[in-house]
């Protein structure tokens, strides 16, 4: 991981990414670099005091669908899941479609009245919002192992730390982890580090990657999170909130 | 030097953008572009013009721009990149009233087969239906057009065909099928 | 073991009489046979023995995938149901039905490459395969229901994403003409009633399992990629439908995307726009089944395309007439494609407002929202064709007596009123009265029990029959003497698309001789449309080149209404596919490298084991004049014009004796009697069916 760089956010501005090697080693988990710097109050666990704290970050871009263009035939779940991990699998893909494909987000109890091919055709795809900080999946990782992808500042798990506990499937309001189990990995959109698979196979436009904006306030959940983040991570909000 | 080179890039780029939108560019809206974008001034259309050497050059210098002009004599100009030659000869033809002759006679040889009257008025064509009709009219008047023929489905369609390269009987049948017979086969 | 490329592995078998459920290895039993139809013709062959009848329960059905379903591999939808087939009249030879949707992908991630059923439930059942698992289950209270709630009602049980393929009433009722259903609309004809006839309502899927691709990533990324980089729109047509700014050439294909063609019920509507053929993000508005079939009004209430998972054409198209709600009392969605589409508006002779009008798609929307949920199947149209025939001769009147004749409102019908319908599809379903009864049965058994000679329907070309109760399916009318050839081969319709699709793919005849000469050895092979030449030995090779295909893809699970892909799009190829693209898929997929012709060798196995079940359940080795027949009005033209004039689809009887001389001297059959050789099983590894049908005397 870069620990020194310029980097060019999505506001066009420039921001200093401070040396992280003293935050991991004081805290347990990431406090990553970019584009929202905020002001520091004189915290001496950031080594220099007075240097800019910047705690929160975000992805760079983001992946979004247009329901009214999608034609269900899940070739993003196929491109998403072969071109990464060499395997058909629409359940280990990081955009779902399928569970949306015949009876909509509503689920199969709004019978022909809802979404989806039995109901008014619209299908909605379920794209990875990467969170802004706190970031679900990551906060709910007993192993920290849902970490900064350095090319996009997406979350990524890295499955050398991963030991397929499921705490991030429980931890995302919109279901967006998936479980590989051939692999017993978790696994999540990491925009393939910047050009999207998905986006690359949509045959009808329905997908972009786009600069990313705040969705975890604005789309419904589907599910409500089950996972618990653990008190020594509790702390470490503390530090800062 | 300089001037002239930065002339012929925007030249370039004015003859591809209007392609990437389906369009021919004339010679004179192409000045018009390099005149808003003071580049040229608007008496520069002459033989021996500073316009006229570069746009020479762009033609020559680049393979996908090419010169087509129309039977009044226009100039226009297009990129092969984004523009057929089948539709930019379309476009070049609109406003001539031999094209659906042509177009007709063309289908006849090439595929061959009738087409329908009504593709004319859908884009590039965008003809009236009065434009057609008075068109066809003038045709079945004029001798020059005599081997443009009409082939009626049992639909009730009507597609236009030329004897000359397309026997009666099979542009009648072709068209029948093109209209009825392959919707029934699907 | 690891896990094999493209299979999943295993074969589920189920035993409806006795509860056993158990599976099979697919590579040791059926890796000769791919998949698919291939699976099909084996189990039917080493299983079913000669005489069997489609309803015994001693029949199988076989669901059949290949190596490339569930894959990214473009078109890769369909789902082969292989089994005696209870439309093929007089004997009830084996065939297969094709259904779309989304079923063939869910069975491999739940583990399997094929179900395998046989015997007979007792009570009413349905079949739960989960991540490979499988369960019978009651079906008690489905019994009696419509598709749409039988799928909804398993869908509750299994979860929303659960592939369901349910019969209705008709296939309950063990109507022949019937069909199962999976993803809304996509279908496989004939065989509801087989399923009926095993008490069995649906088959429920769902897999969370993957297809593994044995290739390296990014050669597979690369092999998806160039593929779609082939693709045209439906049918493989490759030349849009009006001139576009990108094209040189243009045609009557269903390629219909223009500037101004709008899908004008999604909300906001969308441009179909120029669709440049080298932008893979707009290859899913190339088509428009709807537009093409019902005409420009239905731009208007086209929602978007639909079709098969990893399928970017969309050849099923959801419309949305909202009149239909409060004229009729259904949904104002529907959906389907090519015959489905038609299949209301089809038994009509005229409506009100023309064969294009809104009447008109309102028949289709009622016969969709009836049909699809009763599970009724027309037979390519046959059904239909059949009634209007019956009906305005006066058979009909004459055949039912005044009572039941005054039942039906003929008023209505004549009309044109899609209302119509209500009288008619439900009796259907349920066999009430001998109208419905016997439109149930399929061309070959209603003739029959109506004492009409076959004869009659073969004379006339506008039923478009062909034989055994089925009609012809892209014969002379699409590629001359090699279409005739290709529809004297199957029990049923011939459901080939290889020559077809090149000969509507819309490119100039010059071009596709072109063509030609690089896939089939000469420009000879192919003929401008009616403008056909004497038969050449290059027609023959390539009436056998489309058959391979056909059966290739029907095992591979690849969509043989979309490929082969031996024309392209693209002007910088020529407009040339690649004829090794199967090949090429495969041989990644699975990790087991096959060129084309190795693969094509695959593909005419599993082709001529079709042919010696055929032989053997005939009973006889006089396949040239028992079976591969041809109808009189082929040989016919109503202008009277002669063969090999322009303008007729005529054929020549004596030259159709050469074309079949030459197309058996291709496949290495003996001439005479148009019967497979024991040499030429042996050449294909299929000794063992030959010693068979040695033993009973069935080889030249």
């Amino acid at each position: 991981m870069t620990l020194e760089k310029e980097e060019h956010n999505n506001l066009g501005m420039t921001v200093k990414l401070p040396d992280l090697g003293l935050i991991f080693s004081r805290r347990d988990f990431l406090f990553i670099t970019g584009v929202m710097a905020v002001a520091s109050t004189a915290l001496d666990v950031w080594g220099e005091k007075g240097a800019p704290l910047i705690i929160i970050d975000h992805s760079k871009g983001l992946v979004i669908g247009d329901p009214t263009k999608c034609v269900g035939c899940r070739r993003c779940e196929l491109a998403c899941s072969e071109f990464n991990d060499g395997k058909a699998s629409p359940n280990i893909a990081r955009i779902k479609v399928s569970r949306n494909l015949h009876f909509g987000s509503g689920g199969v109890h709004t019978g022909q009245r809802g979404e989806g091919t039995w109901g008014n055709g619209l299908v909605v795809q379920d794209v990875c919002k990467q969170c802004p900080h706190p970031v679900p999946c990551a906060n709910a990782c007993p192993h920290d192992a849902i970490v900064l992808a350095p090319l996009t500042n997406a979350r990524v798990v890295d499955p050398e730390k991963c030991v397929g506990c499921k705490m991030c499937l429980k931890a995302c309001p919109w279901e967006m982890i998936s479980f590989d189990s051939d692999k017993n990995k978790a696994t999540k959109c990491f925009l393939c580090d910047g050009d999207p698979k998905c986006v690359a196979a949509c045959p009808s436009e329905a997908l972009s990657y786009v600069s990313w904006r705040d969705l975890t306030g604005k789309e419904r959940p589907r599910v409500v999170p089950t996972a618990v983040v653990s008190p020594s991570k509790a702390q470490t909000c503390n530090d800062c909130h | 030097m300089e001037q002239t080179k930065e002339i012929r890039r925007e030249m370039t780029t004015i003859i591809r953008g209007k392609s990437r939108d389906g369009q021919l560019i004339q010679r004179e809206e192409l000045l018009e572009e390099l005149v808003k974008q003071s580049l040229l001034k608007s008496e520069d259309i002459h033989q021996g013009s500073q316009f006229e050497s570069a746009l020479q050059q762009v033609v020559m210098e680049n393979k996908d721009i090419i010169q087509l002009s129309g039977r009044n004599g226009i100039c226009n100009y297009y990129s092969s990149l984004s523009l057929s030659e089948t539709y930019a000869g379309i476009l070049v033809r609109k406003e001539e009233d031999s094209l659906i002759a042509e177009i007709v006679r063309e289908n006849s040889i090439i595929y061959p087969r009738p087409v329908p009257v009504n593709m004319f008025t859908q884009p590039p064509f965008e003809l009236t239906e009065k434009e057609i009709s008075d068109c066809l009219e003038k045709m079945g008047k004029h001798g020059d057009y005599q081997d443009i023929a009409e082939a009626t489905t049992s639909a009730g369609t009507v597609f236009l065909y030329s004897n000359k390269y397309l026997d009666p009987i099979h542009a009648a049948m072709l068209a029948e099928w093109i209209d009825v017979g392959g919707v029934n086969n699907p | 073991m690891a896990k094999p490329g493209g299979w999943a592995g295993k074969v589920l078998r189920v035993d409806l009489s006795t509860g056993r459920i158990f599976t099979e290895d697919t590579i040791e039993k059926y890796r000769d046979f791919l998949g698919g139809t291939g699976i099909g013709y084996r189990v039917i062959w080493d299983e079913v023995p000669a005489g069997t009848k489609a309803f015994e329960p001693s029949n199988r059905i076989v669901f059949g995938v290949g190596p490339l379903a569930g894959t990214g591999a473009p078109c890769n939808g369909r789902t082969a149901v292989t089994t005696l087939w209870p439309t093929c009249w007089p004997k009830q030879l084996v065939a297969s039905g094709h259904m779309g949707g989304h079923f063939a992908a869910e069975l491999k991630y739940a583990g399997f490459d094929a179900i395998i059923i046989e015997g007979a439930a007792d009570r009413p059942v349905w079949l739960q395969v989960t991540d490979g698992k499988a369960e019978i289950k009651d079906a008690s209270r489905l019994w009696g229901q419509g598709i749409r709630r039988a799928t909804v009602e398993i869908s509750q049980q299994m979860g929303p994403e659960a592939c369901v393929a349910a019969i209705g009433q008709a296939g309950e009722n063990l109507v022949p003409m019937s069909v199962v259903m999976n993803s809304y609309s996509h279908s496989a004809g004939g065989v509801g009633g087989v399923m009926g006839s095993k008490n069995l309502k649906a088959i429920g899927v769902r897999g969370t399992g993957s297809v593994r691709i044995a290739g390296k990533r990014e050669e597979w990324e690369k092999a998806v990629n160039f593929h779609l980089s082939l693709l045209g729109a439906v049918n493989q047509h490759v030349v849009p439908n009006s001139p576009q700014p990108w094209a040189e050439y243009y045609g009557p294909t269903r390629w219909l995307a223009s500037k101004g063609r709008k899908w004008g019920s999604a909300a906001p509507s969308i441009e179909t726009g120029p669709c440049d053929p080298h932008n893979l993000n707009r290859i899913s508005y190339r088509t428009n089944s709807a537009a093409f079939f019902l005409g420009e009004k239905a731009w208007r209430y086209t929602v978007r395309g639909n079709g098969c998972s990893g399928c970017p054409i969309r050849c099923h198209t959801v419309l949305k007439v909202p009149s239909v709600s409060s004229k009729y009392g259904i949904s104002e969605i529907g959906q389907n494609t090519c015959v489905g589409l038609l299949f209301g508006r089809s038994f009509f002779k005229t409506f009100p407002d023309g064969p294009k009008g809104e009447t008109a798609i309102e028949a289709c929307m009622v016969g969709m929202h009836l049909a699809d949920d009763l599970g009724i199947w027309d037979n390519y149209g046959q059904m239909q064709r059949d009634f209007q025939q019956l009906y305005y001769s006066g058979v009909v009147r004459e055949k039912l007596g005044g009572e039941e004749f005054k039942g039906y409102s003929w008023d209505r019908y004549e009309a044109g009123d899609p209302s119509f319908l209500f009288d008619l599809l439900p009796k259907i379903a349920d066999k009430r009265g001998e109208l419905a009864t016997s439109l149930g049965l399929g061309t070959g058994y209603h003739l029959e029990r109506w004492g009409i000679p076959e004869k009659d329907w073969q004379q006339d070309p506008s039923v478009a029959y062909w034989k055994m109760g089925h009609p012809k399916h892209h014969s002379s009318e699409d590629a001359g003497q090699c279409g005739v050839i290709i529809n004297t081969q199957y029990n049923r319709d011939a459901q080939c698309h290889s020559h077809s699709n090149f000969t509507h793919n819309g490119l100039p005849i010059q071009v596709q001789k072109q063509l030609a000469v690089d896939i089939w050895g000469s420009p000879d092979a192919v003929d401008a449309v009616a403008a056909y030449s004497p038969m050449n030995v290059y027609k023959a090779k390539m009436a056998k080149w489309s058959l391979l295909r056909k059966e290739l893809h029907d095992s591979l699970s690849l969509c043989n209404w979309m490929g082969p892909w031996v024309a392209s799009p693209l002007r910088e190829r020529n407009y040339g596919g690649d004829d090794s693209l199967e090949s090429l898929l495969y041989s990644l997929a699975t990790g087991d490298r096959k060129s084309r012709q190795e693969l094509d060798e695959v593909a005419e196995r599993i082709f001529l084991l079709h042919r010696a079940l055929t032989v053997r359940d005939m009973g006889t080795k006089e396949m040239r004049i028992k079976h591969d027949t041809i109808p009189d009005w082929i040989f016919l033209d109503p202008g009277g014009k002669a063969s090999f004039t322009p303008g007729t689809n005529r054929m020549d009887p004596e030259d159709m004796k050469v074309a079949m001389d030459m197309y058996y001297e291709e496949m290495g059959w003996d001439k005479k009697s148009g019967t497979p050789t024991v040499k030429a099983y042996q050449r294909l590894g299929l000794g063992d069916v030959a010693d068979e049908l040695t033993k009973i005397a069935l080889v030249p």
